[in-house]
């Protein structure tokens, strides 16, 4: 076929297009994916109770920092998925969640007598939450993968990174129905870690898997 | 998009970032000679970038001009209408070349350059009618083949081709979006 019989293919296939929204896509894609890791906690683990945990400040500050991590990953995600599109300012709005846990970890690693200060950084289950983490973080990947397939990443490892991060900081998310643990010192460290191996896999399989 | 990109991008010799970008902007409201021209345009640029960093005699050249065509047609949704239009066509075009490059298996790096790498007025390259002709179409089943190749200019001539083929107007549309997008499936899938 020659490249001008082509275009006049190409031609008649020009309809008017609505534009796509890439950010849309990603988080019905991320919500997708939490139900069935929401599901998988409750077949897995099961859930803390729940009434107990409403009104734990530490359920609150887990779930708000993993979220804003989510809705970080998410802007850089959708920034991603068109050609040419960079990270930017969506950096900024996953470094503001780090440092704010961080410094909450810093402060009460501060106030914590020496003896006792292990116990906040490790708490009971540090060998098991990031992979826990990272685990429920697979659905959401798989989701999260196939919207971007959809869409037009030209970076695809950087936006492999993002879709895994974005996985991860949903998995935490969910995992947070679950876990007990409260120090924020544990979670800066662990839930950090295990949203940083999602987005370590993601960075490691987004070149293959986010072709189109 | 960063804002030094974008004014770069703007003051594009010949004013070449504006002129496509209404071309583009005129194809996505649905003006079938606006989208023609665009693509023809960088079929012209497309196939300069390329020649440059296959070889001009590359018997590839002529495919993954089609193919970048193809991808820049299936996926000008995601064009940010607010956003300068050369680098969004450079980063397709220097991606289709990366994946070219993998599917060879040839390692080799693409540095992220400016658009102008993609457009800069000396690049253009007319008339590759004469070399290969790309294979893009070999890939697909005969009726479908078909109606693509069937399919010239003027939109008279789908209702033509749909005859031909016994199918309605309509159908034809659809029937010839389905092949574009499997043909964009056939050549993702090519390096499995």
């Amino acid at each position: 076929m020659r490249t001008d019989e082509l275009i006049a293919a190409l031609a008649e296939d020009a309809g008017s297009v609505r534009a796509v929204n890439p950010w849309r896509r990603c988080a019905l894609a991320a919500l997708a994916g939490a139900a069935v890791a929401a599901v998988i906690l409750v077949a897995w683990l099961g859930l803390r109770p729940m009434g107990e945990a409403m009104v734990n400040p530490s359920f609150w500050m887990k779930a708000a920092y993993t979220s804003a991590l989510a809705l970080g990953a998410l802007a850089v995600a959708a920034r991603l998925a068109r050609p040419g599109g960079r990270a930017g300012r969506g950096l900024l709005l996953l470094a503001a969640p780090l440092a704010a846990i961080v410094a909450l970890a810093v402060i009460q690693a501060a106030v914590t007598p020496m003896p006792e200060r292990a116990a906040i950084w490790l708490g009971v289950t540090w060998t098991l939450c990031p992979w826990r983490i990272l685990a429920l973080s697979i659905p959401v990947y798989a989701a999260v993968v196939l919207a971007l397939r959809r869409l037009a990443p030209t970076e695809p490892v950087r936006a492999g990174a993002a879709a895994g991060l974005l996985a991860g900081a949903v998995g935490a998310t969910v995992y947070g129905f679950y876990c007990r643990e409260s120090a924020p010192a544990f979670v800066a460290v662990w839930y950090t870690a295990g949203v940083a191996l999602s987005a370590a896999l993601g960075a490691l399989t987004g070149g293959r898997l986010l072709r189109w | 998009m960063p804002a030094a990109v974008a004014a770069k991008a703007a003051s594009r010799s010949g004013g070449t970032e504006g002129r496509l970008k209404e071309l583009m902007l005129r194809g996505l409201d649905g003006d079938p000679a606006a989208h023609a021209e665009l693509l023809a345009a960088l079929s012209g640029y497309l196939r300069g970038y390329f020649a440059r960093r296959l070889g001009a005699g590359a018997a590839d050249l002529e495919d993954l001009v089609q193919e970048t065509l193809l991808a820049i047609h299936l996926k000008r949704a995601l064009f940010d209408r607010s956003q300068p239009f050369t680098p969004w066509a450079y980063a397709i075009a220097r991606y289709k070349l990366l994946t070219h490059f993998r599917r060879i298996g040839a390692r080799r790096m693409v540095p992220l350059e400016d658009a102008g790498e993609l457009f800069a007025a000396e690049n253009v390259e007319e008339g590759a009618v004469r070399h290969d002709l790309g294979r893009l179409l070999a890939r697909l089943p005969g009726r479908q083949r078909a109606l693509v190749a069937d399919v010239k200019l003027q939109g008279l001539t789908l209702e033509e081709a749909a005859a031909r083929g016994g199918l309605t107007p309509g159908a034809a549309k659809v029937s010839l979006h389905r092949s574009l997008k499997r043909l964009a499936r056939e050549v993702r899938d090519e390096d499995r």
